[in-house]
């Protein structure tokens, strides 16, 4: 990659030259001294001295959205989402805790368990917040906290079968016209990344059914399990698979018999 | 007409054209507000009363549609040139006078001025406080006339800088000049087109942004009807400085003259070599073109704006890094109101100095304003930034209508602020407003009266802008949706102890956590109306609204010493239970009283009043 030359706007109203990308940039979180790469998240200088920031619609394998807002963190006395948040500039002070951070965190649990009062990991940050979903709200309790991972999760496997639509409250997740989505190859990574299990499947040995669509499963031509949809694995470029167990030892004799591993 | 190089546009705008022979011409106005009063027919009567007249082999007087006249409460209007008389109200029926008399002899029709001893509009009340700068155009050309628009000194600033100028100098000037964004934030423009300037890449893009989305705001839409190619001149200066090939004008579905009017603009500049390949022969290209929005009130904010251009789904994305960096299609960006790019012309060819010479400290020119709701006249107004809204409200606007009074001011549109009336002096800036809770926004001011409630002006605000969260985060998605639940409880009289200062916590809490700017602001209307009208929310709390506008909240009573018996409220009254002699007080019977209100609107002396329930 080559090395870009990247301007700022700093707050005194000046254009500056950004350091090198190579460059590291140091601050404090909560009070600790961190020193991580130009541009590294807010989050992942976090993780990087294990200190953990809760969060909702972040996926590690997913690009951040910043949607949920339960990763709001105080930066230099400004709450910032920090999966989204680059560290570009040295001297930075974060604190993770604050009770800004305390209030933010409570209001926007109290939104999200309306939707999903339920869910464990929410309920659990519920009792550490002090918050509870507000009858007055009225009952939105359908388990889905609309962040996107799903959608997120089957674009970034280049289906975009599925995508959040509407305006406001009447915002879901859907295929298109509400209908079972055509595009979709029942790979199940929607409902792998949904952090509150809303996203409901049903898997057998031959068939699975995601979306209101049955998909058939094949099977390892070897032991016989299930290896993955037909079309899930059309779209792989792959239309007969070994499972994943039977391709390790088919490999592993291929090396000790053969005269070399080809791959 | 083409123009090879700059100094040919100099020499054509100087060469005498047979617009030079106009001797009078009657401008009839062609801005949104009196188009729906039927203005486009009062032109065709015009035109045959003229024909009729024998004026068609004469084109030294001529009867044309012109933009945006600004006082809309009073069209369909027309001015006549040369003399600058003003009439107001003018139907069909005036036509053959019209031109008989005004056209034809310069007479004045006296009945159709606001004051015939002065009949100008540089008189007229209205008028009087105004500095017109992106108005300057509104009755002095055809909005679709590329001539027009040159021969009022459009184009010059382009001519000057592909000729004289280097794009940093073009910048720089802009720079200078301290103008701040039109379109709500204020954000030093100059700032934007340094760091565009000097973003690396290739590619870049120039954007202008018409989603006017406001509910009563109505100023770009006039702009972008009556002087296009202002606009258009902006935006090709501005992609000349940061070095832009390509630039869109983003304009919202509901304004498909504003799309025609561009559009028309575009291809006349572009068979005239002032757009497209080689600009005036200086080797600068430049392609604009237009955008229909899909009618999503977010998409004014920039980042959906660019995401709706790209075609995908308009909803914002966090702004840490900016749009000038990484902005459409990840390339540098420099976006800005079409208000804010009409400044630029003004801006390049006249100097910073000059520019920041109007308005206030920090505050540089001027901006349009629409004012509505409950005054005398209601209008575009453009004022130096910096002026007190007691002006606009009560020297240009003419104050509250008979028999009311003014009680609050709510500025910036959906998510701005109401200020009550003590806040009155306020200067209309960039600094002033956003302290005292309220914000520039793009420039509207609706002015409520004494039958406004405060907490169902929220709650009215509250639900535009649920309606309109992209429900993209939490908290504008679903907090929204609970501060409007509580505001309808109070308004239907079945709000609880505290629930005023619950919302003011909510409010809070949306504000800090929102993530885009929508969101950020939507508390607005809930926070000001709490910090100015508290007692208001406290009432509403116990059942009592004094506005008389949430029904069932109040009962309406008669102050017999004020009531003149004018019999209004008891014609108004939809039960007829108001009863009463002629010129003696009238009295309210409330067994079958509905509580409506209509009898408080129909007072003209405020003998009417909301009283508590017993």
């Amino acid at each position: 990659m080559t090395k870009q030359q990247f301007i700022h706007v700093d707050a005194d109203a000046t254009v500056k030259p950004m350091p090198q990308t190579s460059d590291l940039v140091s601050g404090t979180i909560d009070g600790r001294e961190v020193a991580v790469p130009w541009g590294t998240t807010l989050l992942e200088a976090a993780a990087s001295i294990g200190t953990v920031i809760p969060t909702l619609c972040h996926h590690p394998a997913l690009p951040p959205d910043g949607n949920c807002r339960l990763c709001l963190v105080e930066v230099d006395s400004r709450l910032a989402a920090s999966c989204l948040f680059p560290l570009r500039r040295s001297g930075f002070s974060v604190s993770t805790e604050s009770p800004k951070v305390f209030e933010a965190r409570a209001f926007v649990l109290k939104l999200l368990l309306s939707r999903a009062p339920n869910d464990e990991y929410l309920k659990e940050l519920a009792v550490k917040y002090e918050a509870a979903p507000d009858p007055r709200l009225g009952d939105l309790a359908d388990g889905c906290v609309r962040c996107g991972r799903c959608v997120r999760a089957c674009q970034a496997t280049g289906t975009e079968a599925i995508s959040l639509v509407g305006r406001s409250q009447e915002r879901q997740v859907t295929g298109p016209f509400f209908e079972p989505p055509a595009q979709c190859v029942g790979c199940l990574a929607c409902a792998k990344v949904c952090p509150t299990g809303y996203i409901v499947f049903s898997e057998e040995r031959t068939s699975r059914s995601i979306w209101g669509r049955d998909f058939e499963m094949v099977l390892c031509p070897i032991c016989g399990e299930p290896v993955g949809s037909l079309q899930e694995l059309a779209r792989a470029g792959a239309a007969e698979e070994l499972c994943p167990a039977c391709r390790r030892r088919a490999m592993a004799s291929a090396l000790v018999s053969g005269p070399g591993l080809s791959l | 007409m083409f123009f090879a190089n700059p100094q040919s546009l100099t020499d054509f705008v100087k060469s005498p054209k047979n617009d030079a022979k106009i001797a009078r011409r009657l401008w009839v106005c062609g801005g949104p507000g009196c188009l729906a009063a039927g203005s486009a027919a009062l032109l065709t009567a015009l035109e045959n009363a003229a024909k009729a007249a024998g004026l068609s082999e004469k084109p030294e007087l001529r009867t044309d549609m012109t933009g945006c006249l600004g006082l809309c409460e009073r069209g369909p209007l027309v001015g006549v040139e040369p003399e600058g008389h003003l009439y107001e109200k003018v139907v069909p029926a005036d036509a053959e006078e019209l031109i008989e008399r005004t056209l034809k002899k310069g007479e004045l029709i006296e009945r159709l001025v606001n004051d015939p001893k002065n009949p100008g509009r540089q008189e007229h009340p209205f008028y009087k406080p105004q500095t017109s700068l992106i108005m300057r155009r509104m009755g002095r050309i055809r909005p679709d006339s590329l001539e027009d628009y040159l021969s009022a000194d459009g184009y010059k600033a382009l001519a000057l800088a592909l000729g004289e100028l280097s794009p940093e100098e073009v910048s720089r000037r802009v720079e200078a000049s301290g103008l701040r964004g039109r379109g709500g934030g204020g954000f030093p423009a100059g700032l934007k087109w340094s760091s565009c300037r000097l973003a690396p890449g290739e590619i870049k893009y120039v954007i202008a942004n018409g989603d006017e989305g406001d509910p009563g705001a109505f100023m770009n839409r006039s702009l972008m009807e009556g002087d296009p190619f202002a606009v258009v001149e902006g935006l090709t200066l501005g992609a000349y400085a940061v070095g832009a090939r390509s630039g869109f004008i983003y304009v919202r579905h509901e304004y498909p003259l504003s799309v025609e009017r561009l559009e028309r603009a575009i291809a006349q500049a572009e068979k005239c070599g002032l757009l497209g390949r080689n600009i005036l022969g200086s080797g600068f290209d430049f392609h604009l073109e237009t955008v229909e929005g899909g009618g999503a009130f977010v998409c004014g904010e920039s980042t959906a704006l660019m995401a709706s251009i790209e075609g995908r789904e308009g909803q914002p994305r966090v702004k840490y890094v900016r749009s000038v960096e990484r902005g459409l299609w990840d390339c540098p960006t420099l976006l800005q109101n079409v208000e804010s790019w009409a400044n630029v012309p003004l801006i390049v060819e006249k100097g910073p100095d000059w520019f920041a010479s109007l308005g206030a400290k920090n505050n540089s020119g001027t901006k349009v304003f629409s004012l509505v709701g409950q005054v005398r006249r209601s209008g575009l107004a453009e004022m130096p930034l910096g002026s007190p809204i007691r002006v606009l409200v009560q020297d240009v606007g003419g104050g509250a209508r008979p028999g009311r009074t003014i009680k609050a001011v709510q500025t910036g549109g959906p998510s701005g602020g109401c200020l009550p009336l003590s806040e009155l002096d306020l200067p209309l800036d960039f600094d002033h407003l956003p302290a005292a809770g309220a914000i520039m926004g793009s420039g509207g001011l609706i002015v409520m009266d004494d039958l406004s409630c405060m907490v169902d002006v929220a709650r009215y605000f509250t639900n535009f802008l649920k309606g309109e969260s992209c429900g993209k985060c939490a908290p504008c998605r679903e907090g929204l949706g609970l501060i409007l639940r509580i505001l309808e409880g109070l308004c239907r009289g079945q709000g609880h102890p505290g629930d005023g200062q619950e919302l003011q916590s909510l409010g809070r809490s949306l504000s800090l956590t929102a993530l885009c700017g929508l969101g950020q602001s939507a508390a607005n209307p809930l926070l000001s109306t709490l910090r100015y009208f508290a007692e208001e929310y406290q009432e509403h709390e116990e059942g009592f609204c004094r506005s008389g506008r949430c029904q069932g909240l109040f009962h309406p009573a008669i102050d017999p010493d004020v009531c003149t018996g004018c019999g209004a409220c008891a014609k108004a009254c939809p039960s007829s239970v108001i009863s009463g002699g002629k010129k003696e007080p009238h009295v309210v019977d409330l067994d079958g009283c509905i509580s409506c209100g209509a009898c408080l609107a129909a007072c003209r002396f405020g003998a009417a009043k909301a009283v508590r329930k017993k």
